[in-house]
């Protein structure tokens, strides 16, 4: 008899199962069932972080016999990430090992994929009011034998002689609506219209409605934030995000590239999936106006509390994946919901415009455009221009009849998230020369003034993000944000997500350690720095003080522990081991480069103000970035951490419809240049990599690190 | 001369490209002539010897691409001096590469460094630079009769342009090696794509170039 071509899976400890065709890898098993596994490098064979264990017996529970060769031959690449031990316990890498037959496979705790602790709070910026979507109310004199003229002509002639529009169209779906919305028992003959750009009516809404809602969204190629705004008094009245739906599909720009090349139908799931992780988050953001609902276990109620559950009916808006459980963030929400009181209970048909940034091949993967081409030197994107396209037409569920628009891009790896920056930023307005730095998976710096702006790209790779770090992780529960080493005994003290009390102020065991995220990173190098850890040139000190640093007995290689097994909970030391540093080296080194470059190009030897914007720019130590030369020396108080500035340029292009020109013009304006070519890039980058620089002089760093470490050879 | 004095030259100039210092480099090159040792020797015994260590540093994390830079300058530096005393004769058949970073790629640093190996390795060396269109790869190797082609590509988007320029020198002629490089290349990608030798890392890479050396050296003895 042919054998069924499905197999049974069980993942364990989440218990997901399900059936799944046999020929899929355990990675591709685990997205169908529900599971999170970690995957940085795409299913690239790379990042190792997929490693998972198949069990091995009958298990009557769910009535499989798993075994080891269930699943298919052991491939050379897991020998780097699987030692012998390991691999006779039955451990294999996610991507590589396929379904043959029933298999219960248990996903350690440092292969979950965590869910992301976001801060791309939107920050006070001053915006002009004026919308692309503009309310206006009207109210029309009944029709009459005498004045039997069409409801919606009857519309136009009021919006003409009150507010002088003309030459107005309807979106026929808007149109459809009329003659009930006017008609609205309590508010007969008054109607408030939305008019996109005064040139188009998106909307008819019973009555007088003054508030009304747009979305500004920022697609970073690891996290998208939203910001959801009130459009008539500018507030934003919620901010939500998730993590990129795209990252199961390779951690940095080229590898979604290379899998659109590779895969036929490639580019719409990407593209349909980040639709659908948009259309989640605009329900996310729209239930966080509407009263908490309460969780199964009642706690003791308060009044307000009994009350919303009988006002929240169970939603069903048909999530398939992960929105189940109630998580901390969403308890915290749930916290500042029920301070306010006030609930605007909105609903995705409430949002009336939509803004989008992200970088060139985001942009393009959204849309369905062809990226290929941005992946391939001279780098030239689809397009240039801001678009406005119907929500609609490309599968955004929100109002019916509302347009999106998505900023311009610059060039090929500087995109509309870029813009966004310019926008929020504005340096083309003023004297001072700044140079801006929006660390992400791909650097993107700016420098100049209102006389000249030039930007260009640079390949700082998922490192700073903690990607190819052997214990980096993304910023969840358990991983390292801050990092300090006392330069005297080398002991280390951190903190981490999720906790508030450091290390020296807690039990080993109240730690539960499990990586270390993007800005323990860029601190780390700065204390390994700091306190004579490692040297200039990036390699571990001949001469250390302490036990944490020590040769892995596997691999040979010098590494420093962070955090010891007791404090974890992976149940293994946290370490940074030398080719850690070094990939910190790199894309450090790349930034640097870039910064210096790009002031050659300018002609300049030093920058007004230093500007560090990105997801993580908030967090950012300016004095340790300093440190490892992230950029060239300057004085502390020059350096300013922007936070999110491609997504309040998102902001700002969708509650000022002014910013959406200033956008086009501004990515077209801006000189790019690309740095690799220039002739001594090699050198540049090279010196670069030392820490802070192999030349160049910090003088504001005198005094913060000790001359011995500063000064050294 | 003697032979002491031969090896203390020799360890001088290792020396100097070890500790990455062209000052020295080049002082050492000229003291070899001047003391009659043989050019080639000090370039393979005394320079390429002190660049095999550094591929040794490198491989245990000592040092970094800066180091090796720096190594590799410190290399030329003493190389320009001694290579034009070369004698004719210890210059037979050591074989040409034509190198390259395929199109739409503008990485270069790995395939400079290669470069170098090939260069040091007394092989003649076509470099056509980064960005190359493919093919100039398939005419390059036609008109010089190279027997190595080696491409890097740094970027996945560009990987996918090295296949391509192997088919098209394989079918016009089977007996050209072929080496691929670069970040985003493995194992399974050079099978795949037909490639002769693949060097997975640029460490890698240096390793297997100053295995190579090695083994030049070796024959030289």
């Amino acid at each position: 008899m042919e054998l069924d071509n499905k197999a049974k899976i069980i993942f364990q400890p989440s218990g997901r199962r399900g059936e799944v065709d046999r020929g899929e890898t355990l990675i591709e098993a685990s997205r169908q069932l529900g599971v999170d596994i970690e995957a940085l490098c795409g299913e690239n064979k790379v990042c190792g972080k997929c490693k998972v264990r198949i069990e091995e017996g009958f298990f009557e529970k769910f009535g499989i016999h798993s075994s080891k060769t269930n699943v298919s031959e052991w491939q050379e690449e897991e020998e780097k990430f699987i030692n012998q031990t390991q691999r006779e316990e039955g451990y294999r890498l996610g991507c590589c090992a396929k379904v043959l037959g029933d298999v219960l496979i248990f996903v350690p705790e440092e292969s979950r994929a965590g869910k992301q602790v976001v801060s791309k709070a939107a920050r006070d910026i001053h915006i002009d009011w004026n919308p692309a979507v503009k309310h206006y109310y009207v109210e029309v004199v009944e029709p009459t034998f005498e004045e039997p003229t069409a409801d919606f002509e009857r519309i136009l002639e009021e919006l003409n002689r009150q507010y002088g529009l003309t030459n107005l169209t309807v979106d026929y779906f808007a149109l459809k609506t009329l003659p009930t919305r006017l008609r609205d028992s309590e508010n007969k003959w008054k109607v408030t219209v939305s008019v996109w750009m005064d040139k188009e009516i998106v909307r008819f809404l019973p009555g007088k409605a003054e508030d009304y809602y747009g979305i500004a969204i920022d697609i970073g190629t690891t996290t998208v934030a939203a910001y959801f705004c009130n459009l008539h008094t500018m507030e934003v009245v919620e901010t939500v995000s998730m993590m990129n739906p795209q990252c199961k599909y390779g951690e940095d720009v080229m590898s979604r590239i290379t899998y659109h090349m590779m895969n036929p139908g490639g580019l719409e799931r990407m593209s349909d999936d980040m639709i659908e992780g948009l259309n989640s988050l605009v329900v996310k953001a729209c239930e966080a106006t509407h009263p908490p609902k309460e969780k199964k276990k009642k706690k003791k109620g308060d009044g307000e509390a009994a009350e919303a559950v009988a006002a929240e009916p169970e939603e069903t808006t048909g999530e398939t994946t992960g929105e189940t459980e109630m998580t901390e963030e969403d308890e915290v929400l749930i916290l500042k919901a029920k301070e306010e009181k006030h609930y605007l209970r909105l609903d995705p048909n409430d949002v009336i415009d939509m803004t989008i940034v992200g970088n060139t091949a985001m942009h393009h993967i959204f849309l369905k455009l062809d990226p290929q081409f941005v992946g391939l030197a001279p780098f030239p994107p689809v397009v240039h221009k801001g678009l406005d396209i119907k929500a609609r037409d490309i599968g955004i569920k929100i109002c019916n009849s509302a347009y999106i628009h998505v900023l311009p891009n610059e060039a090929g790896f500087v995109g509309a998230d870029n813009v966004g920056v310019l926008i929020s930023e504005e340096p083309y307005k003023k004297d001072e020369v700044q140079l801006i730095i929006d660390i992400g998976t791909n650097g993107e710096l700016v420098l100049g003034n209102k006389e000249k702006l030039i930007s260009s790209s640079c390949a700082t790779g998922p490192a700073l993000e903690g990607a190819q770090i052997a214990f980096g992780m993304r910023a969840a529960p358990g991983a390292i944000e801050r990092i300090k080493i006392d330069p005297e005994t080398h002991e280390v003290d951190y903190k981490v997500i999720g906790r508030d009390a450091w290390k020296s102020f807690s039990k080993p065991e109240e730690m539960k350690t499990k990586g270390i995220c993007g800005s323990g990173i860029l601190d780390v190098l700065a204390e390994l720095y700091t306190a004579g850890i490692v040297v200039k040139s990036g390699r571990f000190n001949k001469t250390q003080k302490s036990n944490r640093y020590r040769i892995n007995s596997d691999n040979k290689q010098p590494e420093f522990v962070i955090a010891w097994k007791d404090e974890s909970s992976i149940g293994k030391d946290i370490v940074i081991a030398q080719k850690d540093v070094r990939q910190i080296q790199l894309a450090k080194g790349a930034l640097y480069c870039g910064c210096k470059l790009m002031m050659r190009r300018m002609g300049i030897a030093k920058v007004d103000k230093v500007k560090i914007a990105g997801a993580f720019g908030t967090h950012v130590d300016r004095q340790k970035a300093l440190v490892m030369g992230l950029f060239p020396d300057c004085s502390l108080d020059m350096i300013e951490s922007v936070g999110n500035a491609a997504g309040d340029g998102a902001r700002a292009a969708l509650l000022n419809r002014e910013k959406r020109v200033e956008a086009n013009w501004v990515s077209r304006n801006v000189e790019y240049i690309e740095l690799t070519v220039e002739k001594d890039f090699q050198e540049h980058f090279m010196e670069a990599m030392q820490i802070p620089h192999m030349k160049d002089k910090f003088p504001h760093l005198e005094g913060v690190v000790p001359s011995e470490v500063l000064f050294q050879k | 001369m003697n032979n002491t004095r031969r090896e203390d030259i020799l360890k001088k100039l290792s020396d100097a490209v070890v500790e990455y210092d062209e000052d020295l480099a080049k002082e050492w090159a000229q003291i070899a002539l001047d003391d009659g040792v043989d050019a080639f020797d000090a370039i393979m015994n005394g320079l390429a010897a002190g660049m095999e260590i550094v591929g040794d540093l490198y491989d245990k994390q000592e040092y970094f691409v800066p180091e090796l830079l720096m190594c590799a300058d410190a290399l030329y530096a003493g190389m320009n001096i001694l290579r034009p005393h070369i004698k004719k004769d210890s210059m037979h058949k050591k074989g040409q590469v034509v190198i390259g970073t395929v199109q739409g790629d503008v990485h270069d640093i790995g395939k400079n460094i290669i470069k170098l190996m090939f260069d040091v390795g007394g092989f003649t060396v076509h470099d056509l630079g980064r960005d190359v269109p493919l093919e100039n790869f398939v005419e390059e190797q036609l008109r010089t009769d190279s027997e190595i082609v080696a491409m890097s590509a740094m970027m996945t988007t560009t990987m996918m342009g090295m296949k391509k320029v192997i088919e098209m020198i394989k079918a016009k002629n089977p007996n050209v090696a072929i080496m691929l490089g670069g970040a985003p290349v493995t194992k399974d990608v050079a099978d795949l794509f037909g490639a002769d030798g693949y060097a997975e890392s640029a460490g890698n890479a240096v390793q297997e170039a100053i295995k190579m050396i090695s083994r030049l050296r070796e024959m030289h003895k």
